[in-house]
């Protein structure tokens, strides 16, 4: 068997131009949701059962004097040991064994809410209220059993977010992460060993978003 | 754009200025990236830190409308620091030519300004000539009076202190950004500019561009591959609408429009083509002739005829000065001058500035037509806020239009590709294209004159209108071919013979004598004799290695992906950088892109032509006498600025430009009510008024309201904090916003004193969602470009306050 | 837009969460495999038929392709081009969202609306009725108002009470139509976006 899938999301090339958030809501044909202006782009302002991509939006003053401002395209990582898992019963939530895909069956209606978002290092799981159902990212399932890459990676104009072979994609961010280092000596990895979807970030990882790392 | 889309990946510098690629023309980056993996800078020089400049190397803010004189100092840079591309600057413009005696330059103006008419006399503004009318040049470059000493001259005042003074930019800033452009002076390297509105939208806009134009000759970066000067044009078929002229100025291939003076197609012809007597110089603009009749053949068909002067009658014809762009048309609409309106595709209740003018310059219309996919501010303007529908006289037409993938038919980008497209779904319920309303409306009004004859009614009844498939709907395919043109009788041209009915491939086989249509002659050579066409093109091919895909899609002119492609190499034909060659002559002939023209390089004295074949002279200008302002770009002030005076000159704003003074026309500069300098702009989640986005839930999620961006230290001073709702104003009006505090945002230092920025994009108006807010445009003002009218939206005085 | 009935219908059936097929992970689900298979999204595209077309926002103007439900006649996905060497499969939030510009956007205007002098409403017309009366009003004022000499006695032909605006969201066969009409009745106030 092989490792499975993995994306590396390296938000040194993410230019926040939303494309993914917008694909992914077009290809799991999810509603805009109802938000309001708060004083930031960050909108909607977090995951939803209806935003399973969204990109985080922080800011502030880099030690030069001059602004920064930084682009997390959040997803959940699909762990290859899936804390949230821990609250299933039965196969409520379930892994892919081609792709390593975390995926959230109808059954997780079933499931207590608390335990499964509880399990989630980075904040992902969301449980519509009305049906209960849990959702998240599926890696676009759909389209990689019919040869389409996910959503999310085909709309990425910069290669920000790359979808590929885990072993592949590991080489990939090893590579990226060296050359980062040359101008970022902050650049690293988040934590690559245990999740599919591999953030790259070039300072500290809180100041892109509280739960970026684990 | 002189290049195009992917080429900004063979790029060794990109400055980003005048635009936001990132945020509004997102998959730009796909290619500036790709030039930053290859080691290119990339510099952001914007108002506000945007997305572009968080992907930057370089980020440099600047005051609104001060580019020129931004831009001014790295002139200056260049110059002293002998960083231009010396050969470059020789062969391939008049940097050597010797400017008239008479011309001169003093406090702020050229000579020639008449203060009344706020024209200048450019009689002063040409180079001295030899007894043959060959213009004088002085190889060497030292003679006072060649445009290069004269350049030197007057850039020598925009020093690093002065210019930030002005731009707010500080000195570190302006000294790495021109360090890093002006390295791209060397024969190996390339720079491009990527700008947009942020440069056109000022009162000095094409002075803006022409200092950067200007810039990119001086370092050799025009006709090169990573190099050029790269608009990146909004609209998704701006440059196609352009191009066929929906433009009060010109004509269908920029074709002058006519104007009174020029009676008769003789006289017409005579005063539209340049002669020159350099002798080196195509000067391709002697052709001219051959598009218009060729034109007039496509309009008029078999009534144009040589007795006729091919219909140029019919055309209708401005007064001399006469300008009939869009700000004068509403404010002849204002003043009741106007009775009907039709507007397509637009939303001018919300784009235009001073938009409490223009919604009331609607209601004195008697009547509207308006076409669109989705309501707007503009067709539902006698409901808006404030508005009693009683009182509105206007009759309005809201016509249901089909949306671009319901409809085939070719878009142009803007790096000149024209791609056809084929009809995915029908439109909904009644909804047909602007081509079928179009195409409906013209049949019925040649059908009432038919039938009741009626005031001038022979263009009417001249003109050819057989643009029908067999269902009797607009046939995109067939007008495309029209556009192309046709031969109209059996022909041979350079021993090749073609026949009556076969589409003319190419313009250079364009005919004066009325053998020949085409529609727009640089849309001539999109389809082949036998009328296959090349915009469907989708081949893959790439064999110079720079992205040129010369068989996908086609672009005008005659495939050329890079104009102007014959200053990429030197007099001998060879390229400057062997590294990325574009065009070498090789084998006595050219290899890569189409050349710019067929003959030898330039070393052959009898057939060499120069490579700017555009330029009567064959060069490019430096010193360049077209603009209404000078040929030198000068930097004046906005109309609103927060400078009394300009730190330049005693000439405070553009001398050229038109100021409006009707009762709705206010304006308020260094007035202590409105302190702050404003510019609009929009985001990567909406397009312009938002007329399409704003019903399209998943970008007005992203994007849900209006909002104002200020500095922490504006709203320090102003006790508002982020997300707080406020009112801002200008002395023509006001709206409410969410305040966006934010570090991206800091005060200039300006002529000593801060000088605070806001801004906000004009994606909102009231009409949907009811709760987003209303338009940026209520605030600007009714001032234009002294050569374009373009608007200044860029810059204006406003004042915030917590609401 | 226009509720989803894929996503309802789906989700009335019990087998899904988020758009996802069980049976495609070989979790054995009886009797309502095949079923479940037959309706994913990806599958419908294959049968599709796919239409290239072009963004309808900015001037970079990335290729797109739509795919169209043969049944239907209704547009089911629409992405980036791959083959496309520009965009190369790529878009951004506006180019992701052209799906809600066609006719799933229940927002799309259907019919024909005129507003009467001083109405407070719109009214439903036809094209037929619409045509005619546009057409002999540009008519009357053309009758009216045209222009053939000014002061100076020179042959001008124009017509300056009626102007034209746009548009550069238009195709370029359009644009040319556009400007061939306005020409031929004279007109001199004409522009649109590239202006401003």
């Amino acid at each position: 068997m092989s490792d499975g899938k993995s994306i590396m999301v390296d938000t040194s090339r993410c230019t926040a131009c939303r494309g993914c958030q917008v694909a992914c809501k077009q290809w799991h044909g999810h509603p805009g949701t109802k938000t309001k202006q708060t004083g930031t782009y960050q909108n909607p302002p977090d995951f939803s059962a209806d935003t399973w991509k969204l990109v985080r939006f922080s800011e502030g003053k880099a030690s030069n004097g001059k602004p920064y401002w930084y682009f997390f395209s959040d997803m959940c990582r699909h762990c290859l040991s899936p804390g949230c898992m821990e609250g299933n019963k039965k196969d409520e939530i379930v892994q892919d064994k081609q792709t390593g895909a975390v995926i959230y069956t109808a059954a997780t209606k079933n499931l207590d809410y608390k335990k499964v978002h509880g399990g989630c290092p980075y904040d992902v799981p969301r449980q519509d209220t009305k049906t209960k159902l849990i959702k998240k990212c599926n890696m676009c399932i759909d389209r990689l059993r019919a040869n389409m890459i996910p959503a999310c990676a085909l709309s990425c104009p910069t290669g920000s977010v790359q979808f590929g072979e885990r072993g592949e994609i590991l080489k990939k961010v090893e590579a990226r992460v060296a050359e980062l280092k040359k101008d970022f000596p902050k650049a690293k990895a988040l934590n690559a060993d245990d999740v599919r979807v591999i953030f790259i970030v070039t300072d500290e990882p809180e100041k892109y978003h509280k739960y970026a790392e684990a | 754009m002189t290049n195009h889309w992917i080429d900004i990946k063979n790029s060794d510098c990109v400055l980003i200025m005048g635009s936001n690629a990132a945020e509004n023309h997102p998959i730009s980056f796909k290619w500036v990236l790709r030039a930053k993996d290859k080691g290119a800078k990339i510099i952001s020089v914007d108002p506000r830190f945007t997305r572009t400049s968080a992907r930057a190397d370089y980020y440099a803010p600047l005051r609104s409308g001060t580019d020129i004189a931004f831009l001014g100092g790295m002139i200056n840079y260049i110059l002293t620091q002998e960083k231009y591309f010396k050969d470059y600057v020789y062969n391939y413009t008049n940097a050597a030519f010797l400017v008239d005696d008479r011309f001169g330059f003093a406090d702020g103006l050229f000579s020639g300004y008449n203060p009344q008419t706020k024209i200048y006399d450019k009689a002063s503004w040409t180079f001295k000539k030899d007894a043959q009318g060959v213009i004088l040049k002085d190889p060497t470059l030292q003679d006072s009076r060649t445009v290069f000493q004269l350049l030197k001259k007057h850039y020598s005042r925009y020093t690093l202190e002065q210019v930030s003074s002005i731009t707010g930019t500080p000195v570190e800033d302006l000294k790495a950004v021109y360090d890093m452009y002006a390295a791209t002076g060397r024969p190996d390297k390339a720079g491009t500019i990527l700008y947009a509105l942020g440069w056109t939208q000022h009162t000095v806009g094409s002075q803006n561009i022409r200092t950067m134009a200007m810039i990119q000759l001086l370092l050799g970066n025009i006709g090169v591959a990573g190099g050029g000067v790269n608009a990146l044009r909004g609209e998704p078929n701006v440059q196609g609408s352009t191009d066929q002229a929906i433009l009060y100025h010109i004509l269908p291939g920029y074709l002058a429009a006519p104007w009174a003076k020029a009676q008769g197609l003789k006289n017409y012809l005579e005063q539209i083509t340049p002669k020159t007597k350099e002798p080196q110089a195509a000067n391709w603009p002697q052709n001219l002739p051959k598009y218009a009749v060729s034109l007039l053949k496509a309009w008029f068909g078999d009534s144009a005829t040589a007795a006729n002067d091919f219909g140029y009658n019919y055309l209708p014809k401005l007064d001399d000065g006469q300008n009939t762009s869009i700000l004068n048309t509403f404010d002849a609409m204002y003043e009741g001058k106007l009775k009907g309106y039709i507007c397509l595709g637009q939303n001018p209740a919300c784009s235009l500035p001073n938009a409490n003018k223009v919604r009331a310059s609607l209601g004195k219309l008697d009547w509207l037509v308006h076409a669109n996919i989705f309501d707007n501010e503009t067709a539902s303007f006698w409901h808006g806020p404030g508005v009693d529908p009683k009182k509105i006289k206007t009759e309005v037409f809201l016509l249901p239009a089909a949306a671009s993938m319901e409809k085939g038919g070719s878009m142009t980008n803007s790096g000149r590709w024209v791609h056809w497209k084929y009809v995915a779904a029908q439109p909904p319920g009644d909804a047909i294209s602007v081509g079928d309303m179009v195409y409906r409306l013209m049949a019925k009004i040649k059908d009432l004159y038919a039938k009741e004859g009626g005031n001038a009614a022979e263009p009417i009844k001249a003109l050819k209108w057989d643009y029908a498939d067999a269902k009797g709907a607009f046939d995109p395919l067939a007008v495309a071919k029209v556009m192309n043109g046709y031969f109209l009788e059996d022909v041979t041209i350079g021993g090749k013979s073609y026949k009556k009915g076969d589409n003319v491939p190419g313009f250079a086989l364009l005919q004066d004598d009325g053998k020949t249509s085409s529609g727009n002659w640089l849309h001539c050579g999109m389809f082949t004799a036998d009328g296959k066409n090349l915009s469907a093109r989708r081949g893959k091919s790439d064999p110079t290695g720079l992205g040129l895909y010369p068989e996908w899609a086609w672009c005008w002119p005659v495939n050329r992906r890079i104009i102007y492609n014959r200053a990429s190499v030197d007099v001998n034909g060879q390229p400057y950088n062997p590294a990325r060659p574009l065009l070498k002559w090789t084998g006595g002939k050219w290899v890569g892109d189409v050349p710019d023209g067929p003959w030898p390089p330039m070393a052959d004295k009898e057939k060499g032509k120069l490579p700017f074949i555009m330029k009567p002279a064959g060069v490019s200008f430096l010193f360049g006498p077209a603009l209404a302002e000078g040929p030198f770009p000068e930097h004046y002030e906005p109309l609103e600025s927060p400078l009394a005076a300009n730190p330049m000159s005693g000439q405070r704003i553009n001398p050229a430009v038109k100021v409006f003074k009707g009762e709705a026309d206010r304006f308020a500069s260094a007035d202590e009510r409105f302190p702050l300098v404003c510019s609009t702009y929009t985001c990567t989640e909406h397009w312009c008024t938002g007329g399409g986005t704003r019903w399209m839930s998943w970008l007005t999620e992203a994007m849900p309201h209006v909002y104002v961006e200020m500095s922490q230290e504006l709203a320090a001073l102003k006790g508002i904090k982020n997300g707080d709702k406020v009112r801002v104003s200008s002395t023509r009006g006001g709206l409410e916003a969410v305040a966006m505090v934010t570090h991206r945002l800091r005060p200039f230092k300006v002529q000593g004193k801060e000088v605070h920025q806001v801004g906000m994009t004009f994606n909102y108006g009231w009409r949907f969602p009811n709760d987003c807010g209303d338009s940026a445009n209520l605030l600007t003002p009714t001032v234009g470009d002294a050569n374009t009218m373009t608007p200044e939206y860029k810059a204006f005085m406003v004042n915030v306050a917590k609401a | 837009m226009k509720k989803c009935s894929r996503r309802e219908f789906l989700a009335a059936t019990g087998i899904f969460a988020g758009g996802l097929a069980l049976s495609s992970l070989g979790i054995p689900l009886g009797s309502v495999k095949a079923f479940a298979q037959e309706l994913t999204k990806a599958d419908r595209i294959k049968t599709a038929k796919t239409t290239i077309s072009t963004c309808y926002h900015c001037s970079v103007s990335c290729g797109l392709l739509c795919s169209t439900d043969t049944k239907t006649g209704k547009i089911i996905n629409i992405e980036g081009d791959p083959e496309h060497p520009v965009n190369e499969g790529a878009l951004c939030a506006k180019g992701a969202a052209m799906f809600q510009m066609s006719a799933n956007n229940e927002h799309r205007l259907t019919k024909v609306l005129y507003r009467a002098p001083h109405a407070a409403k719109w009214e439903v017309k036809s094209w037929d009725w619409a045509i005619e009366r546009i057409a002999r009003k540009i008519k009357d004022v053309r009758d009216q108002d045209f222009i053939f000499k000014n002061d100076k006695g020179q042959m001008v032909n124009r017509l300056e009470t009626i102007g034209h605006m746009g548009s550069s969201k238009l195709d370029n066969e359009e644009c040319w139509a556009i400007i061939t009409m306005a020409r031929a009745l004279g007109l001199v106030h004409i522009d649109h976006q590239a202006r401003v």
